[in-house]
């Protein structure tokens, strides 16, 4: 099958959808496009986002970024902190910071001192977690609310707002109709859907979301349009030829980590001022390693990374919002992969189709089989899928060449 | 630009001693000289590579130390290195523009970039996709793209080293067209090459370097292409006496039908069908990038075809690499330091690779033997190297070549696949290399030579075929087949019997 770029993006977003619908009229189960799914799913994929682009932005520089979940904590108890001192906007910019010490620190010990770039990683994390105890001691002890493992509540939050015309948002002071909350509640099929999801996405938004989003196009714009993401981009994937055509390595690869820790600095923000209003251990959860994932689901491309995010994002806002939709997931993935078999056996792509049949059964037992959705299976529905990107697409992925390997000046050969 | 009394070494040799010389500007000044005579060293302390033990640089008459490429680069001088310097993952037009992009406010300006590319790229008559990763390319696409690099930057003294290697004659030409013009408006050029025709045909002036020191510098008028090459080694060429062949009735290599496809292009290697007997040498000629690369990965088993091939009358289309190899295939690469090498690993380890079998016992590996194994080929292929033990990225070009060449030799294959086997190989060596080959062929091997080098091709070949577009367009013998007549095939003027 052939088919234009524009038709073949429509074909990726049409058909989901209306596979999504026919599951909500044959179950009668609306949780998997319902406007409060989605909405919880876009919250939840946002930090999981830009962990994501933090290990692309190392990784592209070339040096890989175990640390990010460390640089997340940094940005949990800076933002925490920052806000309950100064409010939401100033504890955001001090999440970013605190992000970005820990990329000073990963820089300073792989970049400037070689230490291996894995160790290096973890020993963030390690630092990152009790030195934040360490220092909650010293901030949060005593205060009313706060203790070693958590800050005083905030007493203001970053504004949220409706997108106006089409999620009924006010327009100076005029309240605009609500078009998209009207269409889903019409329950039409796949445009009741449409809406469901479009209104997910533009009603009760804050602005630390909007701007965590706003990363994707920047990040890609930044590293595939300006000289600066250029030059970054070829320290990551040949050092040595970057060097002989007079490009800094080292300084960039100073860039990149430090941008990578602002950004996992911001993920780590977003967990303690956007999706709570207080610092609390343990915050982060691991999402930072979840990033890493959507990276290489991603393909080490910002678009891709996105939509490796929004794969966790979305389960997890099955689960918090809809959880007895949870069953009707696993009939979408069924026949999902039965389209994808079809396709297989059009393209004769043998490996793939394999996969798909493979995936549709087990989805399907798992559809009529099991009353009681274990948790832990729902959970592990995003890292399966990136362990099929990576048997079916190893072939077409593309990591930084050089991302791992320690750069020395002068020791090109 | 003035170089005086350079002195450059490295742990356990000393690369350059005292070298002392001039280069005028507004002309092309070559510098020859044996493998690891130390010109590739020279030259990257030129670029600000490494910085010479003692000595001095001085460019219009001021001495300069430069402690980066950039400092050189400021300085005005740009190069092309022997081992290509050039990201896979990037697009051919950022490879070039990389450290010279054209931009405003920081974002770069692509469509001038692909515009001005294009402009040079016709100006050297190459034609070049800017669009696709350079991982996509063939070695003779990389080096146009290595030269355009230098010649996108527009830089005032360009090093060249052995820029054409790998380019057919058409293109050396075209090359050096432009050199001329751009000396002519006052540019100088530094030119390495190890064919002493190109050097002679194109340089105002000629250093030898032999052993680390400069032994003169001379006009092309003063001397010949023969005592040019004794004055590099330092003695007389050994002339190999000519013989006759000895093609037999076994036909060792049988391939039908052979064909590489790849979704949505045409066939990389379109039905091509040949057979080499045991004592035949079967050149093939033609432009890089026409298949000849898929064929050979095909031939060993890398890359998916269709069709049949057979070593030796056994079929091995469906076998893997190993055992093809173990049926007797070799395979100088075209490519020695993206496909032959592992540049970090000592020699001895290096000439381990595809042998490993041979060479271990219940698992472990016999060094003492492997060690021996590498001893003997670095001798009998004169590679120069303080020992085996040091790692391959310290040998020089030149013996880099010779030690695969020599590993692959040394496993006494029936069948050989060797790619531009002589690559960066100096003259002296040059001729060993091919004695070797031709002794190997009189006791029974067969041949398959892709060369880019048309005396080699012509020299050594007892039939010659030429690919265009994946396929075979032409067989001729050597005698019959003149540069021009081979030029016209090669670049699908005509199509032969
Ligand atoms: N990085 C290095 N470490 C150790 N030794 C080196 C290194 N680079 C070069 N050498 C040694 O320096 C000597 C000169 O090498 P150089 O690469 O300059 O030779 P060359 O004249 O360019 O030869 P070729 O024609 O084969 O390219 C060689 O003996 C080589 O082994
Ligand atoms: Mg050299």
């Amino acid at each position: 099958m052939k088919l234009s770029r524009r038709a073949r993006l429509l074909v990726l977003f049409a058909v989901p959808i209306a596979l999504m619908s026919i599951v909500r009229l044959w179950s009668g189960e609306d949780g998997l496009t319902s406007s409060d799914t989605i909405g919880a799913s876009l919250r939840l994929s946002v930090p999981i986002l830009l962990a994501g682009l933090a290990g692309l932005w190392a990784e592209r520089c070339g040096v890989l970024n175990i640390g990010i979940e460390g640089m997340m904590i940094f940005g949990t108890w800076f933002g925490g902190w920052g806000a309950w001192q100064f409010g939401p906007w100033l504890g955001l910019a001090f999440a970013v910071l605190g992000g970005m010490l820990g990329g000073l620190i990963h820089a300073i010990a792989t970049v400037r001192f070689n230490v291996d770039q894995i160790i290096s990683g973890v020993v963030l994390n390690l630092l990152a977690f009790f030195g934040v105890r360490y220092m909650s001691d010293l901030a949060f002890v005593g205060q009313p609310g706060g203790g070693v493992s958590q800050s005083p509540p905030q007493t203001s939050a970053i504004p949220r707002f409706d997108v106006p015309f089409i999620s009924g948002g006010d327009l100076f002071g005029w309240k605009s109709p609500n078009v998209l909350l009207s269409l889903e509640d019409s329950g039409w099929f796949f445009i009741g859907d449409l809406a469901g999801i479009l209104y997910g996405l533009t009603n009760n938004l804050s602005w630390g979301t909007v701007i965590g989003v706003a990363a994707v196009p920047a990040t890609f714009w930044i590293l595939w349009r300006t000289r600066l993401g250029l030059r970054l981009r070829s320290s990551g994937e040949s050092p040595t030829a970057a060097e002989t055509l007079g490009v800094n390595v080292i300084r960039l690869r100073y860039v990149g980590l430090l941008v990578s820790g602002g950004l996992a600095g911001y993920a780590g923000g977003i967990l303690a001022i956007v999706a709570s209003s207080y610092y609390r251990q343990g915050q982060t959860a691991g999402r930072g390693y979840i990033g890493l994932a959507t990276m290489i689901f991603g393909n080490w491309r910002p678009i891709g990374v996105l939509g490796g995010a929004s794969l966790f994002g979305y389960t997890e806002g099955v689960k918090l919002v809809a959880n007895d939709a949870i069953s009707t997931l696993f009939l979408f993935v069924a026949l999902a992969a039965v389209l994808l078999a079809v396709m297989a056996v059009v393209n004769r792509t043998t490996t793939r189709g394999i996969v798909a049949v493979f995936v549709s059964v087990i989805a399907a037992y798992a559809y009529l089989a099991i009353e009681d959705v274990p948790q832990s299976l729902t959970q592990s529905l995003p890292y399966l899928a990136t362990l099929i990107v990576l048997a079916t697409a190893s072939q077409r992925l593309r990591p930084p060449a050089m991302a791992g390997v320690p750069y020395r000046r002068g020791e090109s050969h | 630009m003035e170089l005086r009394n350079i002195s450059k070494g490295f742990p356990g040799v000393i690369a350059n001693r005292d070298i002392s010389m001039s280069v005028e500007r507004g002309t092309i000044h070559a510098i020859v000289g044996e493998n690891g005579a130390g010109k590739s060293t020279l030259m990257k302390t030129l670029y600000g590579l490494h910085r010479p033990d003692s000595g001095t640089v001085a460019v219009h008459g001021q001495v300069v130390d430069f402690r980066s490429p950039s400092d050189a680069i400021e300085a005005g001088i740009g190069m092309v290195h022997q081992h290509f310097m050039l990201a896979d993952n990037l697009t051919v037009l950022e490879n070039i523009i990389l450290g010279a992009e054209p931009a405003k406010a920081g974002v770069i300006n692509a469509r001038e970039a692909g515009r001005k590319i294009a402009e040079l790229a016709k100006s050297l008559g190459v034609e070049i996709d800017v669009n696709s990763p350079v991982a996509e390319l063939g070695v003779g696409q990389r080096q146009r793209v290595e030269i355009l690099k230098v010649l996108y930057r527009g830089a005032k003294t360009l090093i060249l080293d052995e820029p054409t290697a790998v380019l057919v004659p058409q293109e050396v030409d075209e090359l050096f067209d432009n050199l001329r013009r751009l000396v002519a408006a006052g540019t100088t050029v530094l030119f390495i090459s190890h064919k002493l025709d190109e050097v002679l045909a194109v340089s105002n002036r000629i250093t030898v370097i032999r052993q680390g020191t400069t032994v003169g510098t001379v006009t092309p008028a003063e001397v010949t292409r023969r005592q040019l090459a004794e004055m590099m080694v330092g003695s007389d060429l050994p002339q190999p006496a000519p013989r006759t062949t000895q093609v037999r009735e076994q036909v060792r290599l049988e391939v039908k039908n052979l064909t590489v496809a790849r979704v949505g292009q045409r066939d990389l290697v379109r039905d091509v069908s040949l057979a080499v007997r045991s004592g035949e040498i079967l050149g093939v000629a033609g432009v890089e990038g026409n298949g000849q690369f898929e064929l050979c990965s095909a031939l060993l088993g890398r890359e998916h075809s269709t069709g049949t091939v057979a070593i030796d009358g056994n079929d091995v289309s469906r076998a893997s690499v190993r055992e093809r190899m173990n049926a007797g295939l070799a395979y100088v690469p075209f490519d020695r330091q993206r496909e032959g090498l592992m540049l970090t690993s000592s020699l001895w380890e290096n000439n381990l690779l595809g042998q490993e079998e041979k060479f271990t016992k219940f698992g472990f590996v016999n060094v003492g033997a492997a060690r021996a194994a590498c001893r003997t080929v670095i001798k009998r292929f004169g590679v120069l190297t303080p020992s085996e033990e040091v790692p391959a990225f310290a040998l020089s070009g030149g013996n880099q070549q010779k030690l695969v060449v020599g590993r692959t030799m040394s496993m006494n294959p029936a069948v050989l696949l060797a790619a531009h086997p002589t690559r960066g190989i100096d003259v002296g060596a040059q001729a060993a290399v091919w004695e070797e080959v031709r002794q190997a062929r009189d006791a029974g091997l067969a041949v398959l030579l892709v060369s880019a080098d048309l005396d080699e091709l012509l020299g050594l070949s007892d039939r010659v075929i030429v690919m265009f577009e994946g396929a075979i367009v032409a067989e001729l013998l050597p005698r019959e087949a003149t540069p021009e007549l081979l030029g016209t095939y090669m670049t699908g003027a005509k199509v032969g019997s």
